[in-house]
């Protein structure tokens, strides 16, 4: 019982810490500028693209499949910095010398994210439907809600794998960026999976976010959850898979880095 | 800053950008930014876009290659002053005779060359892996309109550094200003398409004339007073940009020498 909650207190501390630490929280315009205006903005544009591509009458496939992506700001870019920033500003020997249980420090790092991606993909969707008249008037919401919630816990558990690789190289934002933006071409976001040619459509099906949108899209078209449900399974099994990567490899890199020497040395 | 100074200058401002290219070629966020970035928003608009034809493609791979232009102007530009705080050499930069205006001008037009190999890179996209045959319709008209987009591109990239030194408040919104420029300069679609209260935003950035003049340059039925005009704002906001960015830099020595705040935050 003690070793449980005291794993629950470091669970909760770590991803709190972290967490504010990412954000500055003395500085509430960085969260604001680039948790809400910056991924609405590339919600517009590819929206507005999208529709001047196809017509009017397809904006809500640009829009649901953009508001559901915003959730990969949090999913990739929030929960790779939590975990990478560990070497960046210098604590990783400190955690790597804790004797704390590594699972629930590792997962720890991706908590808020989640709640944090939920509530981004939550307001684009308020967005869609009060400025570019998104209908809603159709969709199972408490199906949305947890469709929404699914996507964003796979989308994170790639974003704990890209963290660790984080601790290898130098350059983090080159790999988050261009983690994050390809999802825009191989999730479906914006251009049909069907469309694609197979091998990108192979490499579509194997990335989260890609089946939750998917999901997003025939829920507002109307369907009731039991029809997305198999949509949803595979979504948190794919998440889950690249999570338990990540801890795999963030435990071999503990490993490694001790045995070398090379904690800090990228 | 006036133009006399840039020509009395231009050996430092030559070797100012290589020095930057050099630099920012073993930088993996520069690299994204300026070449990564702009090729998948080409990928993803040749996709979008295939169902308008052909005639569509360059117009996507002079669009993506001015998101290249814009977004490594807002983040590369935008920090150029910063940059050298970071890295501790903003002081002996104040302290020689060459204007610090000048060292960074020159950062900038490093920053918008290099960028431009984006719509190189586009363009063998777009030609190679889709097959596109893609024609530049009017090339003098392109070539002009590529070289008052630079100026124009460096000369807004000097306003934006200081004010992002003197106000950190608003380098906070830096992420969130690079999509919205994407939008309002019409890099991808007519800003026809945005609600009407956002068209005379669009006049007044320096990346719609540029817009303007090299989607007019490449496209067929674009009517040469058209593009002429488009050069006329270029340099009319160049020429502002200049004015402003000199009482900025003379406003920002000044303060960073009053305060003692040179090298920080």
């Amino acid at each position: 019982m003690r070793v449980l909650s005291s794993n629950l207190r470091l669970f909760w501390q770590g991803t709190l810490l972290s967490y504010r630490a990412l954000f500055h929280w003395l500085r509430p315009a960085q969260y604001v500028a680039s948790k809400v205006f910056m991924p609405l903005a590339q919600m517009f544009f590819f929206v507005f693209l999208g529709t001047f591509a196809t017509s009017a009458s397809n904006a809500g496939f640009y829009i649901i499949g953009n508001a559901i992506q915003i959730t990969a700001v949090s999913g990739i870019f929030g929960v790779t910095m939590s975990v990478g920033g560990e070497r960046e500003t210098g604590t990783l020997p400190y955690l790597f010398g804790t004797p704390a249980n590594r699972l629930v420090t590792f997962f720890g790092r991706a908590f808020m994210h989640i709640l944090d991606g939920m509530l981004g993909v939550v307001i684009a969707f308020a967005w869609g439907v009060i400025l570019l008249g998104l209908d809603l008037s159709h969709t199972d919401l408490p199906a949305l809600a947890l469709t929404i919630a699914v996507t964003t816990v796979s989308t994170c558990g790639l974003g704990l794998l890209m963290g660790c690789l984080s601790l290898i190289t130098v350059n983090v934002m080159f790999v988050n960026s261009f983690v994050y933006f390809l999802l825009l071409i191989f999730s479906g976001a914006n251009v049909p999976i069907a469309e694609l040619p197979n091998w990108m459509q192979a490499i579509s099906y194997a990335l989260p976010l890609t089946r939750g949108i998917a999901a997003a899209r025939l829920l507002v078209g109307g369907a009731p959850l039991a029809d997305v449900a198999p949509l949803l399974w595979t979504e948190l099994g794919v998440g889950l898979i690249y999570g338990l990567i990540g801890y795999v490899l963030f435990s071999w890199f503990e490993f490694i880095a001790k045995r070398r020497g090379i904690l800090e040395v990228f | 800053m006036n133009v006399r100074v840039l020509f009395k200058y231009w050996r430092t401002i030559l070797i100012v950008a290589e020095m930057t290219i050099r630099q920012q070629l073993m930088d993996g966020f520069i690299i994204f930014t300026v070449l990564f970035q702009p090729i998948i928003i080409a990928l993803l608009a040749l996709w979008m876009l295939k169902g308008k034809g052909p005639d569509y493609a360059i117009f996507v791979v002079v669009g993506s290659g001015l998101t290249g232009l814009w977004s490594s102007l807002l983040f590369i530009s935008g920090n150029s002053i910063n940059a050298e705080r970071w890295s501790g050499t903003l002081e002996p930069l104040v302290a020689i005779p060459t204007p610090f205006e000048v060292i960074i001008f020159g950062k900038n037009l490093a920053n918008v060359i290099q960028s431009l190999l984006s719509m190189v890179l586009g363009y063998i996209v777009a030609a190679f892996f889709f097959g596109y045959d893609l024609t530049i319709v009017q090339p003098w008209y392109f070539a002009v309109s590529l070289a008052l987009s630079v100026f124009a591109f460096i000369s807004f990239g000097l306003i934006i550094a200081p004010v992002f030194v003197m106000n950190p408040g608003v380098r906070a919104w830096q992420n969130a200003m690079e999509f919205p420029v994407y939008l309002l300069c019409g890099f991808l679609f007519p800003i026809a398409l945005l609600p009407g209260w956002t068209t005379p935003i669009s006049y007044l950035l320096p990346p719609y004339w540029a817009a303007v003049s090299l989607h007019g340059a490449t496209t067929v039925g674009t009517a040469p007073n058209e593009i002429f005009f488009a050069w006329g704002m270029m340099v009319l906001f160049s020429l502002i940009d200049l004015l402003v960015a000199s009482r900025l830099f003379k406003l920002m020595l000044y303060k960073a020498r009053a305060d003692a705040t040179l090298g920080m935050e």
